[in-house]
């Protein structure tokens, strides 16, 4: 494993590419935001909580499925894939430098939601250290996807289209912005097929808004390896 | 040094790219020319091991690339067509990601980058934002990652493409700073002739002629091009032109109002083979 190049790749794209495309991280927490303030409006403050709560799955999931844009720019754009192929960098090295990158980068927006956990008094000890744990699953479960539909689209307009309608199948239709017991037990398990739906689920539970359902824990981690391992398998050093 | 046996790639839509195609390069600078199409980005991509061919051997420094491609991707560089600096990196940090791939941290890599950058021209440069440099600054960025890597051997695969002309000889003297073997595809015959040690000629995935310049254009020695409008005793066709091969004392007796007298170049010896570059 290339630890040198995930660290640069993830320090210089992530991290380091903060400074000059901030804005892009600020419009990613537009649409989380909107959403927090409608169902808060709406519901008069009784879903801020769940609001809050979700706001910080889509944060992480929506930075999770940009990967799919990012890939999409490299691939395309700058060919920075076809450069590195011919270096020390593994497909898994490429893999886990863009995840890490997207996690940097995703962090002020993650910082943010904390915040406003804290400023609700709904964020415990217990429920930072779980929402850690669900945030690295789903961050690791949506770029996997990302590599995946990016490993099969053949031009970068698929992405951005691909990404828009991603983005609403996985953060509007799953229990993110309201209480997942609204929805019968066959819906939300249907809808579990976004990992987005099981960390909701998860998060509702550690923040003591609703019964923790243990066993979305697996379905999370079950999609994470899954997905996971079809992206490496569809990350080809050399085309056949 | 570079070797093909019975190199042949059909891709899975039925073209094929190249046939059969054999050949040795060790000079310090080979460009591979021929027109689009004709299977040059195919024969780099297959030497850099990113494309696996459909049959035949090809070897990098005596490494089977088909068997050890991971092997062949520690020894070489190679520069993809139209790659371009991620945005909102400077070229000190493109260069130095790019060397973190081949295994040197960000912290030990700042002297060879800096190093490169010298080389290249671009030091001045080196923390502009990508999205500020001109083409010229961004394809030096990538050579400057090819001389930082100090590979054995580096592939550029149309280095200057859509470059100016000014631009295009800035990239070259940047090529001529790399130390390893270069071996770089381009369609452009001025490149070539300015560049190379020697020419490996492709057309149709087939290999036209390979040999230094002079050696190639041998055959045209004491000969001069003329273009005419209109068709001349044995002339080859390009587009609307006819381009006649005239020795040097006739031409006087020979060119028309109107004809363009050009020196003979290695275009010349695509059109002899009756190769219309145009088309």
């Amino acid at each position: 494993m290339n630890l040198k190049f995930i660290a640069a790749h993830s320090w210089l794209t992530g991290a380091g590419s903060l400074k000059s495309t901030w804005m892009y991280m600020i419009s990613s927490m537009g649409f989380p935001l909107s959403l927090l303030f409608i169902v808060g409006v709406l519901s008069d403050g009784a879903l801020l909580p769940y609001a809050l709560v979700g706001g910080l799955v889509s944060v992480v999931a929506t930075n999770g499925i940009t990967t799919m844009a990012d890939l999409g720019m490299f691939k395309f754009e700058y060919m920075y894939k076809d450069l590195i192929v011919t270096s020390k960098a593994s497909p898994i090295d490429y893999m886990l430098g863009v995840m890490l990158a997207d996690l940097f980068w995703s962090l002020p927006a993650i910082a943010i939601y904390f915040i406003l956990d804290i400023a609700f008094g709904i964020l415990t000890p217990y429920a930072f250290v779980m929402s850690i744990l669900v945030s690295v699953l789903v961050l690791l479960s949506t770029a996997s996807l990302g590599f995946v539909l990016t490993s099969l689209v053949k031009h970068q307009r698929f992405v951005w289209a691909i990404t828009g309608m991603l983005s609403l199948a996985m953060m509007v239709f799953p229990p993110t912005f309201y209480p997942y017991k609204y929805l019968p037990h066959s819906v939300l398990l249907i809808l579990s097929i976004s990992p987005t739906t099981p960390a909701a689920v998860l998060m509702q539970g550690f923040f003591g808004l609703a019964p923790t359902l243990w066993y979305m824990l697996y379905i999370l981690i079950g999609e994470t390896i899954l997905l996971f391992l079809i992206a490496k398998y569809l990350t080809v050093w050399r085309e056949r | 040094m570079i070797e093909v046996k019975k190199l042949t790639k059909r891709y899975s839509d039925g073209t094929t790219a190249l046939q059969n195609v054999s050949f040795k390069l060790d000079k310090k600078i080979t460009s591979v020319i021929g027109r689009n199409g004709a299977g040059k980005t195919t024969l780099i991509r297959i030497l850099s091991s990113q494309l696996a061919p459909t049959s035949g051997k090809a070897f990098v420094e005596g490494i089977d690339v088909v068997e050890e491609p991971n092997a062949v991707r520690k020894i070489a560089v190679s520069i993809p067509q139209e790659a371009k600096p991620i945005d909102y990196l400077t070229p000190f940090d493109a260069v130095r990601l790019y060397l973190s791939a081949r295994g040197i941290g960000l912290h030990a890599s700042r002297k060879e980058a800096g190093d490169a950058l010298k080389k290249v021209g671009l030091w001045e440069a080196r923390n502009k934002v990508a999205y500020e440099l001109s083409g010229g600054m961004k394809r030096k960025v990538f050579v400057a990652m090819a001389i930082a890597a100090d590979a054995e051997v580096v592939f550029l695969d149309e280095p200057t493409t859509g470059l100016d002309p000014f631009s295009r000889v800035e990239v070259w003297a940047a090529i001529k700073a790399i130390k390893g073997q270069v071996i770089l595809t381009t369609h452009y015959m001025e490149e070539a002739q300015a560049l190379s040690d020697e020419v490996l000629m492709i057309e149709s995935g087939k290999t036209l002629a390979q040999g230094s310049v002079k050696q190639l254009l041998k055959p045209f020695s004491g000969l001069i091009r003329v273009e005419s409008q209109n068709k001349r005793h044995r002339s080859y066709r390009i587009g609307g032109t006819w381009v006649s091969y005239v020795k040097k004392a006739d031409v006087n007796s020979f060119v028309e109002k109107g004809d363009i007298i050009k020196p003979v170049t290695l275009d010349d010896l695509f059109i002899k083979r009756g190769v219309n570059l145009e088309s």
